[in-house]
C-alpha cells in the first residue's frame, strides 16, 4: 500500500514536471488564459470610467472573469495529449489516479499563477480597497481548488468530443456553481470587510473535497 | 517465465464488423509471439487487447499479476516538446527509475541513437526512424515483463533493424513478446505465428 502511494507519488511529479517543461516551451495555453483575463479585467474597467461599482458585482465581475480564463486554459488538459498521440502512450506507462491528480496538480499551478497575476490588476484597474485580505486569500484559495478538479474532469470527458470549446463551460459551469455561489459572497464581505460567514468558507471546503473525490473515482471509468 | 496471457472468449466489433469472436486462446512467455494477417485484419487491436489498452465487448483478457506492459506503436506517440533525454527520463520514472547519464548513454548504444550528439535534441526535430529507436530505448528502459511491438522496425535502416532484432531475440526468454507485422524479417524472427483472417 505504501509502496503503491510512493510510486504514484513519484508519477504525479514527474507528471506535473513534464506538464510544466512542455508548457513553458509552447505557452499557448497558459497564454491565452492570462490574456482573456487581462483583456477582460481592462475592458470592463475602462467601459466603467472609474465610476463606483457594487462590491457585489465586483465580486461577480472577478469570480466571471477567473471562470472563462480558466475554461480557455484548462479545457485543453488532456486534449493537447489526444491531438499529439501520447495520452495513449502515457495510460499505459503511468497509473490513471496518477495521471488525473498529475494533471490536476498542474490545473491548479496554473490558476494560481493565473489568480496571482489577474487578482492585483483588478484591483488596482477597479480601486479596490479590499478590508479582509485574508479572507480574500482563503477563499480565492478554495475557489481555484474546486475549479481545479471539475476543470481537470470535465476536460477529461470532453477530450473525446467533437465540439469541445462550447462544451467545456456548459458542462463546466454547473459543478463549480456550489463553489462559486459562496466563493463570491466571501469575495464581497472580503471588499467590504463585513463580517463574514463562516458557514460559507465550510461548504466551500465541504464542496472541494466532495469534487476531489468524485473527480477520483469518476475517472476510473472513462 | 511460463506465465501466459490468456485470451476467455474474447469478443470485440467496430460498428456492424466483428473483429474478433469468441477467441480463447493462450500466449505464453520466453517466444516471440508473431501476430500477421491482412491490413485491417486487427492485429493492433489484437496487441491492444492483449495489454488491456482496450477492452473487449465480452469475454476477458487475463494478464498474470502485476506484470509491466510496454509497447512500441505507430499510434503510441512520445513528447514532441521533449528532448530525447527528456522523454526517456519521464517514462523511466513513471516506472520508478531514475536513469543516470550512463544508462541514457548505453540505452542509446543498444538501439543505435548516439545520446550524446542527440540527447539534447527535442523529439520534434527527429526523424522517423530516430523517433523508432528512442520509442524502443524507452521500452528497454523500464524493464517491462510484457512487450507489444506493432511493428518494431518500420522505418529503421538495416543497421537499427538488426540492434532491435537482437534486443527482442536476447529479451524473450523471460518476457511475453507479441510481435504485430507483415514484414517478413520481422516475422523470420518470431517463434510462433498467429494469422489474424480479414
Amino acid at each position: 500500500m505504501t509502496k503503491l502511494f510512493a510510486c504514484r507519488c513519484e508519477q504525479i511529479a514527474a507528471i506535473v514536471r513534464k506538464d510544466f517543461i512542455v508548457g513553458l516551451r509552447r505557452k499557448a495555453s497558459f497564454a491565452a488564459m492570462m490574456m482573456f483575463a487581462l483583456t477582460a479585467v481592462a475592458s470592463l474597467s475602462l467601459s466603467t470610467g472609474g465610476a463606483p461599482i457594487d462590491p457585489k458585482i465586483l465580486a461577480a465581475i472577478l469570480w466571471v472573469v477567473i471562470f472563462f480564463a480558466a475554461s480557455a486554459g484548462i479545457s485543453s488538459t488532456f486534449d493537447d495529449e489526444a491531438q499529439a498521440g501520447t495520452l495513449p502512450t502515457l495510460k499505459l506507462y503511468a497509473d490513471a489516479q496518477a495521471i488525473l491528480f498529475g494533471k490536476m496538480f498542474g490545473v491548479f499551478a496554473s490558476l494560481t499563477a493565473l489568480t496571482i497575476f489577474i487578482v492585483p490588476i483588478f484591483l488596482v484597474l477597479f480601486d479596490v480597497a479590499v478590508e479582509g485580505g485574508l479572507l480574500l486569500s482563503t477563499t480565492i484559495l478554495l475557489g481555484v481548488i474546486g475549479l481545479s478538479a471539475a476543470g481537470t474532469l470535465t476536460a477529461a470527458l470532453t477530450t473525446s468530443a467533437t465540439v469541445k470549446g462550447g462544451l467545456f463551460p456548459i458542462l463546466l459551469f454547473p459543478v463549480t456553481l456550489p463553489i462559486f455561489l459562496p466563493a463570491i459572497k466571501l469575495t464581497e464581505f472580503a471588499f467590504t470587510g463585513a463580517a463574514s460567514d463562516s458557514s460559507l468558507l465550510v461548504v466551500m471546503i465541504l464542496f472541494d473535497a466532495i469534487l476531489v473525490t468524485a473527480t477520483s473515482i469518476l475517472y476510473d471509468y472513462l | 517465465m511460463t506465465e501466459k496471457i490468456f485470451f476467455d472468449d474474447v469478443s470485440l466489433s467496430f460498428g456492424q464488423r466483428a473483429i474478433f469472436k469468441n477467441v480463447t486462446l493462450e500466449l505464453r512467455g520466453g517466444q516471440i509471439i508473431g501476430v500477421t494477417g491482412a491490413n485491417g485484419s486487427g492485429k493492433s487491436t489484437f496487441l491492444k487487447l492483449a495489454g488491456k489498452i482496450i477492452r473487449p465487448d465480452s469475454g476477458a483478457v487475463e494478464l498474470p499479476a502485476e506484470k509491466k506492459i510496454a509497447a512500441v506503436s505507430p499510434e503510441m506517440k512520445i513528447y514532441d516538446g521533449l528532448t530525447a533525454e527528456e522523454n526517456l527520463k519521464f517514462f523511466a520514472r513513471l516506472r520508478g527509475k531514475i536513469l543516470t547519464a550512463e544508462k541514457i548513454f548505453e540505452l542509446g548504444n543498444r538501439v543505435g541513437l548516439n545520446m550524446k550528439n542527440f540527447g539534447s535534441t527535442r523529439a520534434e526535430n527527429f526523424s522517423t526512424g530516430m523517433l523508432q529507436r528512442l520509442k524502443f530505448a524507452i521500452l528497454l528502459s523500464v524493464d517491462a515483463d510484457i512487450w507489444l511491438l506493432d511493428e518494431p522496425t518500420a522505418n529503421l535502416d538495416d543497421d537499427g533493424r538488426k540492434k532491435i532484432f537482437a534486443e527482442i531475440q536476447a529479451a524473450k526468454s523471460d518476457k511475453i513478446i507479441l510481435l504485430a507485422t507483415n514484414d517478413n524479417a520481422e516475422v523470420e524472427i518470431c517463434d510462433e505465428i498467429i494469422c489474424l483472417p480479414l
